[in-house]
């Protein structure tokens, strides 16, 4: 779909699919953004970097450059 | 005696100060690097 | 009644209130301590379980997981995987609060999995109310296979319960938590158990997925794990198969076991969060907060320091008249008293702004500031958790440089860390406040701004400004791999425990006072000696000094200044200063200024009271009146003028600035960056920096 965290807007949610790189980073896996999870974006900083988001329960903030990564469906 | 105090004063001091500065830590397998994923 | 002690590790997510159950476990009985080869602190204290058992607890830091991303957490690892760490644990206390109890199990599925007597601690149980919370208990019991007990920390509910569990220990399930490894790949993970079967299979495991733990075993279970190893993308595939499992889970449990009534919980983190996160006002208010913390700084700490100031002069004349008289009370009263002063007058001015910094951070504003700077510091080469600890270098370099332990970034990091020295530290003030009031006019601008003070401010302007010109240089030249895997928390708003702010400035002073404190303090006695004792021409002053024709009229109290003045310059410190005059010339200085540049080496600010010696001004408590006009009169020989005019004052001013003269920083530097090359690059670059600066100022003011 194309769609990634870094393209949703404010107050909008997805739903996780898959990540673009081919191991993403387990930190990332570890603090709960998993494929089937749904993420809302939250507040974005100047320069849409880095993105407040909350997924699966946890609030986080990721840079762009990994929200980039992180493929989703809008709901 | 005065003197043999501030003499025992001063090598405290320079000996600390040699140690701090000179002395190799042990170093036990630690990462220099970030540990990350 | 024989007492036992038992080996306790408290594990945690950061937020969980893990640090206030360790206070309200240990209290006044915990000690700060160094893992041994690695800069990071070890927290532990004694508390009494019962009658028979007492506990020595370590609160290792606080982590998501188990493998570890930060140095602060590679202890957590370490702890928990070598048998012979001194705080290898007994039985092990995983914290836990209500609210992200999802991904706090996580951590506490791989602790159980390592089959050390582990028990559950579910924190900020008051507020399930308030959250809609609701936990059934006993069932999450049977699903977790472990004893559950519900807490808080910061109301004191519960921690009896807990206490009383944690005498029962030796009857916990040891059981893992679910036979992960199963559903990964059976038939890997069972050979793997067969091969390793000295250790519990998840332990093997992390043995293996980690690159740098393998020094507390022995060469040939070393070997063994290499040839497994060898297989790098399996086992990455492995260990992210192992979180989503766990995941699964912790899910299936918690569908059975935690329920949230969305309509009854308040929701105060998104009201905030819109406001100071706004792209706008959130810049706005952290401004604000930043400036008002620094005015209180300066309102609040000059009282306590004039105290402290007032204090040790009269120790030192105390001393001087109550000790027999001779070197050793010298030492004393002029040295070592003074030394000790030195050091302890800046603690009004440390702890307030550490105050402000834990009380900020304790709320959970600081993930904000991160979230809001992040970009901005990437810009120059940092992370936006350096925030933190470039502001942190405004009261000291040394706990500032520490608190940059938590960004997981090497090349930010190290960047960081080498650019907080140009930070205005609170030792260069002294030296910038004689300064200015002797070379800047007391007028005002625009009618309300006070032109010392604007050079004030200036110079700390200038402060940040080097250090982030520096950074950005260091950014583009250092050519080290930049791996940004930047994943803050953003923790819920809290009421800040004034308990745990209190003992985090009690910490960071610490480090202050033992990082400087020990160097300042023996640097002070080598630097009395030096400059109280010389060859020849020293030792015949007194005979020497009246016997001067210009001295044979004159009072016995001007007489004995003139003796100092006189053996100062013949001290071994004053050849020294001497020496190095046709160095410093250019910057407008003389040997007189040279001996005080060296004998701030030891602390900035005992360039003032240097020089009160030198000028053989009567120093009680370094009377600034009395110092000030008597530099005001010094005569440079050469040209006729002022010593301390407007270019030589402004050259010294900025040599200040950018000069790196704390030998306290360079310590912590080496420490921290395990290597002489890096201090000794700051060393070179500041000087330099600071030389050029200080000597195109002086040429071209003059």
């Amino acid at each position: 779909m194309g769609d990634t965290i870094a393209t949703l807007q404010i107050g909008e949610s997805g739903i996780i699919e898959d990540f673009s790189l081919d191991l993403i980073p387990l930190c990332l896996l570890e603090m709960g953004c998993l494929p089937g999870k749904e993420v809302r974006l939250i507040q974005i900083a100047p320069l849409r970097d880095p993105l407040y988001i909350k997924v699966n329960g946890s609030h986080l903030a990721i840079r762009k450059e990994m929200a980039d990564q992180i493929n989703i469906t809008k709901l | 005696m005065q003197e043999f105090l501030v003499y025992i004063a001063l090598g405290v001091a320079i000996g600390f100060l040699v140690k701090k500065y000179f002395f190799k830590s042990k170093k036990k397998g630690n990462c220099d690097s970030d540990c990350g994923c | 009644m024989k007492n036992n002690v038992v080996n306790v590790a408290l594990v945690g997510n950061p937020n969980t209130g893990k640090t206030s159950l360790f206070n309200q476990l240990t209290g006044l009985k915990q000690k700060v301590g160094n893992y041994p080869g690695i800069t990071v602190d070890k927290k532990h204290g004694k508390c009494k379980i019962s009658d028979t058992l007492t506990a020595e607890i370590v609160d290792l830091p606080g982590t998501y997981s188990i493998n570890p991303q930060t140095l602060d957490e590679t202890i957590v690892l370490e702890t928990l995987l070598n048998k012979d760490n001194d705080s290898y644990p007994d039985l092990i206390i995983v914290v836990a609060e209500v609210e992200n109890l999802k991904r706090n199990l996580l951590l506490f599925t791989q602790i159980k999995d390592l089959q050390i007597p582990t028990i559950l601690a579910i924190n900020m149980a008051d507020q399930m109310n308030r959250k809609g919370i609701d936990i059934d208990v006993e069932l999450l019991k049977q699903e977790l296979k472990t004893e559950i007990i519900l807490i808080s920390s910061r109301k004191n509910i519960g921690i009896d319960n807990l206490k009383k569990e944690l005498a029962n220990y030796k009857n916990w399930n040891t059981e893992p938590s679910a036979k992960i490894s199963e559903k990964i790949d059976a038939a890997y993970f069972s050979d793997l158990e067969a091969k390793f079967s000295e250790n519990s299979l998840y332990k093997t495991w992390l043995l293996i997925t980690q690159q740098h733990y393998c020094h507390f075993l022995t060469k040939e279970q070393n070997t063994k794990i290499d040839i497994v190893k060898k297989d790098a993308e399996k086992i990455k595939k492995y260990q992210h198969k192992e979180t989503i499992f766990r995941y699964q889970l912790i899910n299936d449990i918690l569908k059975k076991t935690y329920k949230v009534d969305k309509a009854t919980a308040t929701d105060l983190r998104s009201k905030l969060d819109r406001i100071l996160t706004h792209k706008i006002f959130g810049y706005v208010i952290f401004a604000t907060i930043l400036l008002l913390i620094f005015q209180s700084i300066f309102e609040w700490a000059s009282f306590p320091m004039d105290l402290i100031d007032v204090v040790f002069a009269n120790l030192s004349e105390l001393a001087k008249d109550n000790l027999p008289p001779g070197i050793f009370t010298n030492l004393i009263a002029e040295g070592i008293i003074p030394g000790i002063g030195g050091v302890l007058i800046f603690i009004p001015q440390i702890a307030i702004l550490f105050l402000f910094i834990a009380i900020l951070e304790e709320t959970g504003y600081m993930s904000r500031v991160v979230f809001l700077m992040d970009k901005i510091m990437r810009k120059f080469g940092m992370s936006g958790k350096s925030i933190i600890p470039l502001i942190s270098g405004t009261a000291c370099a040394i706990p500032a440089i520490m608190a940059s332990r938590n960004i997981s970034s090497w090349k930010e990091r190290l960047i960081t860390i080498l650019v907080i020295p140009f930070t205005t530290c609170s030792a260069r003030l002294p030296v910038y406040a004689i300064l200015i009031s002797l070379i800047i006019p007391s007028e005002r601008v625009l009618g309300i701004f006070n032109l010392q003070g604007l050079t004030l401010m200036a110079l700390y302007l200038l402060g940040f400004a080097a250090a982030i010109s520096s950074a950005i240089l260091l950014h583009h030249i250092l050519k080290i791999e930049n791996k940004s895997l930047f994943v803050i928390e953003m923790p819920n708003y809290k009421v800040p425990s004034l308990k745990n702010v209190f003992y985090e400035v009690v910490e960071k002073t610490k480090a202050f006072i033992l990082g400087a404190g020990k160097i300042i303090l023996a640097l002070s006695i080598v630097l009395w000696f030096l400059a109280s004792n010389g060859p020849l021409k020293y030792k015949n002053a007194e005979q020497f000094v009246p016997s001067l024709e210009e001295n044979t009229t004159v009072s016995n109290e001007v007489l004995q200044k003139k003796i100092a003045s006189y053996k100062l310059e013949h001290s071994y410190i004053g050849y020294m200063g001497k020496t190095i005059e046709p160095i410093i010339e250019p910057m407008g200085y003389d040997w007189k200024i040279g001996i005080a540049l060296i004998s701030s080496f030891a602390a900035r600010e005992v360039f003032v009271g240097a020089l009160a010696t030198i000028y053989s001004v009567e120093s009680e408590g370094e009377d600034v009146g009395t110092i000030k006009q008597r530099m005001a009169a010094e005569v440079n020989p050469k040209t006729g003028e002022k010593r301390f005019n407007f270019a030589s004052g402004m050259s010294l001013l900025l040599f200040y600035a950018f000069a790196m003269q704390c030998i306290g920083t360079l310590a912590i530097v080496k420490r921290e960056t395990k290597s002489w090359k890096w201090p000794i690059l700051q060393l070179t670059g500041m000087s330099t920096l600071a030389y050029i600066v200080a000597t195109i100022t002086y040429t071209i003011l003059k």
